[in-house]
C-alpha cells in the first residue's frame, strides 16, 4: 500500500501557499506603521480621494526622507471624529490629528481630547504666518486656540458666462431682481439657472447665505445658535426673500432633490448656468467648464438687505492641525512637523497642486486650477463676506436642519419653512 | 415519440407567474450590478447623463486611481488576513461544539445548545462599547488580533445552529459502527462527520466570510485607521468627499472589493445550495 500525498492535500497545500505566500510577503506593509516611541503618528482626513491628499502624502514622504524622522499617516475620511474620540478613550489616540472644525471636534479643547495650541504660536515662530482672521475663528470663547488653521474655504458662486450670453444675458446678475430676469432668460433658453444640492448641507448653506442678505453678523449669531427666526425680523425677511426667489424659477427643476455632487455635474455638464460651490469643489471643475466660468457673488437683495454686494461665504473652516494628550509627550517631534506643513514650499505644493486655499498667508495663486483663483481675488470692493455658520449650529441640529431646508426647497411657504427650521432645533 | 401532456390551465397560469416573478426578480438584482459595473468605467457626467448606458471605453483608469487613493491593495490584505483567520477559528470552534451538541442526548446539552442561541438575541452595536473596554483592557485596541477572536464570537450562534442541525440528519448507525472498530470521537468527527458535513460547512463559510468581509463598525474602532492595518471596509469610505465625489471612482473601489466575495462565492455556492436542498428534502 502507497502512503504516497492524496491530491487532495496537493490541492490543499498549494491553496494555502498560494494565499499565505502573498500575505507574508506583504507583511513588512501590514506592520502597524503608527507604532514605536520615535514615530509621530499624524491622523489625517487629508486623504483618500480629497484634494490635496496626494499633496499631503508626498510632503509627508519627502519630510521622511530628507530628516530622517519617522512619520505614520492614519487616515479617515468623514469617520475621522469617531474613530479619535474611541482611541482617546483608550488612551492611543494620534499625536497630532488633521481635521475640520464642525460638529463633535468643537468640544475636543474643552474635554481635553486635545490642548490649546496658542503657547506654541510664538514659540514654533507661527503666529505671522498665519491670517489673523483664521487665528480668531479656530479661537473659542474662553480664548483657547483649538488648533492650528491649515486649509480655509472660500464659498463664490459660479457663473457659466458662454450660458449667459446664449440667453442673452450680458453681465452676471449682482442683484435679486437682476438673478430673477437671467432665470428667466435662461429658462427660455432651456438651460437650469441655478443649481444646489436642496436636499443636503450644500442647500443648506445656500439657504443660510441668502438669510444673511437681511441681518448682520451678531444678528446671524445669535439667529444661527438659538435658531429662533420668527424673533429676528431680518431672518423673516431673508425667509421670505428666499420663498420669492425660488417661487420666481431661480432655481433648477426638482432642486429638493439634488445633492452636492449632483449640483456640480449638472453645471459641469451645462445642463445649470449657476452653481455656489467652495473652493474645493471648484478645483474640480474641468479646465474646457472653467474657461467660460466667472466667479462672483451670490446676488445682494434688490430692496432691503443689509449687504453692500453681493455675498460669498468666506471660513477660516477648513482643516486644522490638532495636537492631541499623546501628542504633548512628543512636541519634539511635532513642532518641526508643524513648522515644514507651514513652509512657503508647502504652501506652494498645496495651492499649485490641488488648488486648495491655505490658511497661511501667501500671495501664491493657484495656476492650473483658474476658479479657485478667480475666487481667491475677490475682494471687498466686489463682494461681502458673510459667515459660514458651522460653528454657532448645535451638532445634534444639524442633521434636522438639513431636512428644514430641503423642505424650503420644495413648496413650502415661509411659516412654515420657519416653523420647520425653528423645531429642527426644539428636536435637537 | 413520447408525447407532451399539456398541463392544466391552471398550473400553465401559475408557471408563467413564477417564471415571470422570477425573471422580474434576476432584472432587479442584474440591473444594479449592470449599473455597477458600467459606472466604474466613466466620468461623473457620463454617470449622471446617461446612466445605464454602455461606457465609451473600458480604461480601467478608475480602478488605479482607487486602488492608489485608498491604499486598497493593503486593505484587501488585510481583509484578507482578518477574514480566513477568523474563518478559520470560527470552525475550529463550532465543529467540535455542534458535533457534541448533535450527540448530546440529555436536557444538559439542549440547554448549552439554548445559550448559543441566546446569542442571536444581542444586538452588535449594543456590544460594541463593552466590546471597545475590553480591547482596551486587553491591550489589543489597534490591532487586527482583537478582531480575529472578536468576528468568531459573533458568528458562533448561527454557526453552530446550522452545523448542529446538519450533523443531526448523520445517521447514528455510522457512528455506531465507526466506534466498534475502534474510532475516538476525534476521528468520527473528522472521518464520519465532516465528508458528509461539507455543504453544512460551505454555507457556514459562506454566510461568516460575507459577514467578515462586510464588517464595517467594529473594524473601523477597533483596528483603527492605520492603513497598514484597516480593511477594505474601512478604507472604501475615503473615496467619498464632501463635494464632488468622483462616482466613477467609487463605483471601481467598490466593485474591486468584490471581486474577493464573487470569487469565494463561486466557489462555494454550489456546496451551499446542496445544503439548501438537502435541508429542505430532509426538512
Amino acid at each position: 500500500m502507497t502512503h504516497g500525498i492524496s491530491r487532495r492535500t496537493l490541492l490543499g497545500a498549494a491553496l494555502s501557499g498560494g494565499i499565505i505566500t502573498p500575505l507574508l510577503a506583504s507583511c513588512g506593509a501590514l506592520v502597524p506603521a503608527s507604532s514605536g516611541a520615535h514615530t509621530l503618528s499624524v491622523h489625517t482626513q487629508i486623504s483618500g480621494a480629497v484634494a490635496g491628499a496626494q499633496t499631503f502624502s508626498d510632503v509627508v514622504a519627502a519630510y521622511q526622507r530628507d530628516t530622517a524622522r519617522r512619520v505614520a499617516l492614519l487616515k479617515n475620511g468623514s469617520d475621522l471624529p469617531i474613530v479619535f474620540e474611541t482611541s482617546t478613550l483608550a488612551g492611543k489616540e494620534a499625536d497630532v490629528a488633521i481635521v475640520n472644525m464642525m460638529g463633535r471636534t468643537l468640544a475636543w479643547t474643552r474635554l481635553g481630547a486635545t490642548v490649546p495650541v496658542q503657547d506654541f504660536l510664538d514659540d514654533w515662530g507661527l503666529r505671522d504666518l498665519i491670517i489673523p482672521g483664521a487665528l480668531t475663528e479656530w479661537t473659542d470663547e474662553d480664548g483657547r486656540l483649538r488648533a492650528f488653521p491649515f486649509t480655509r474655504t472660500n464659498w463664490p458662486v459660479s457663473f457659466n458666462t458662454a450660458l449667459l450670453e446664449e440667453a442673452g444675458v450680458g453681465e452676471i446678475p449682482t442683484t435679486s431682481d437682476e438673478l430673477i430676469a437671467a432665470a428667466e432668460a435662461l429658462r427660455a433658453k432651456g438651460i437650469g439657472p441655478v443649481t444646489v444640492g436642496g436636499s443636503d448641507w450644500s442647500g443648506q448653506k445656500m439657504f443660510l447665505q441668502i438669510i444673511q442678505g437681511f441681518i448682520t453678523e451678531a444678528e446671524a449669531r445669535t439667529v444661527f445658535s438659538t435658531g429662533r427666526i420668527s424673533e429676528s425680523p431680518g431672518a423673516i425677511a431673508g425667509v421670505e426673500h428666499f420663498v420669492e426667489l425660488r417661487d420666481a424659477g431661480v432655481f433648477v427643476d426638482n432642486v429638493q432633490g439634488y445633492t452636492s455632487d449632483s449640483e456640480l455635474t449638472q453645471f459641469n455638464t451645462r445642463k445649470a448656468a449657476i452653481v455656489p460651490a467652495m473652493s474645493s469643489a471648484l478645483a474640480l471643475v474641468p479646465a474646457e467648464r472653467a474657461a467660460e466660468v466667472t466667479v462672483g457673488g451670490w446676488p445682494r437683495p434688490s430692496s432691503g438687505g443689509v449687504l453692500e454686494h453681493p455675498s460669498v461665504i468666506q471660513s477660516y473652516n477648513g482643516h486644522g492641525i490638532w495636537i492631541s494628550e499623546n501628542g504633548m509627550k512628543k512636541l519634539d517631534l511635532i513642532k518641526p512637523f508643524v513648522q515644514h506643513l507651514y513652509s512657503p514650499e508647502v504652501t506652494d505644493r498645496f495651492i499649485l497642486e490641488s488648488g486648495r486655499d491655505m490658511s497661511r498667508i501667501t500671495d501664491t495663486l493657484s495656476t492650473d486650477f483658474p476658479l479657485v483663483a478667480q475666487a481667491s481675488r475677490l475682494r471687498d470692493s466686489e463682494v461681502s463676506a458673510v459667515m459660514l455658520p458651522d460653528l454657532l449650529i448645535p451638532e445634534a441640529v444639524f442633521e434636522p436642519m438639513i431636512q428644514a431646508t430641503a423642505l424650503a426647497y420644495g413648496t413650502a411657504s415661509a411659516e412654515r419653512i420657519i416653523d420647520a427650521f425653528e423645531k429642527s432645533y426644539q428636536a435637537a | 415519440m413520447a408525447q407532451r401532456t399539456a398541463l392544466p390551465l391552471r398550473d400553465r397560469i401559475g408557471s408563467i407567474t413564477s417564471g415571470t416573478l422570477a425573471w422580474i426578480y434576476a432584472a432587479l438584482l442584474v440591473v444594479p450590478f449592470y449599473y455597477f459595473i458600467v459606472s466604474s468605467f466613466k466620468t461623473n457626467e457620463e454617470i449622471f447623463e446617461s446612466p445605464l448606458a454602455l461606457p465609451t471605453t473600458f480604461d480601467f483608469t478608475n480602478f488605479t486611481t482607487a486602488i492608489q487613493q485608498a491604499d486598497l491593495g493593503l486593505a484587501v490584505a488585510n481583509s484578507a488576513l482578518t477574514t480566513i483567520a477568523a474563518l478559520v477559528l470560527t470552525l475550529l470552534l463550532a465543529l467540535p461544539a455542534s458535533f457534541a451538541l448533535a450527540r448530546a442526548r440529555g436536557r444538559a446539552g439542549r440547554v448549552v445548545e439554548s445559550v448559543f442561541a441566546l446569542g442571536f438575541l444581542i444586538p452588535s452595536f449594543a456590544a460594541l462599547f463593552p466590546t471597545f473596554l475590553l480591547a482596551a483592557a486587553l491591550g489589543l485596541f489597534h490591532t487586527r488580533t482583537f478582531v480575529v477572536f472578536l468576528l468568531p464570537a459573533t458568528a458562533l450562534p448561527l454557526s453552530i445552529v446550522i452545523l448542529t442541525s446538519f450533523m443531526r440528519t448523520i445517521p447514528r448507525e455510522l457512528e455506531e459502527a465507526a466506534s466498534m472498530d475502534g474510532a475516538s470521537s476525534l476521528q468520527v468527527l473528522r472521518q464520519v462527520y465532516l465528508p458528509i458535513c461539507v455543504p453544512g460547512i460551505a454555507t457556514v463559510l459562506l454566510l461568516n466570510y460575507l459577514a467578515f468581509w462586510n464588517a464595517y463598525l467594529y473594524p473601523l474602532i477597533l483596528i483603527g485607521p492605520d492603513t497598514a492595518q484597516r480593511t477594505i471596509q474601512v478604507a472604501l469610505p475615503t473615496l467619498k468627499v464632501d463635494a464632488g465625489t468622483d462616482y466613477g471612482v467609487l463605483m471601481a473601489g467598490t466593485l474591486f472589493t468584490l471581486l474577493p466575495v464573487y470569487l469565494v462565492y463561486t466557489l462555494l455556492q454550489r456546496q451551499m445550495q446542496r445544503a439548501l436542498l438537502s435541508g429542505a428534502v430532509k426538512g
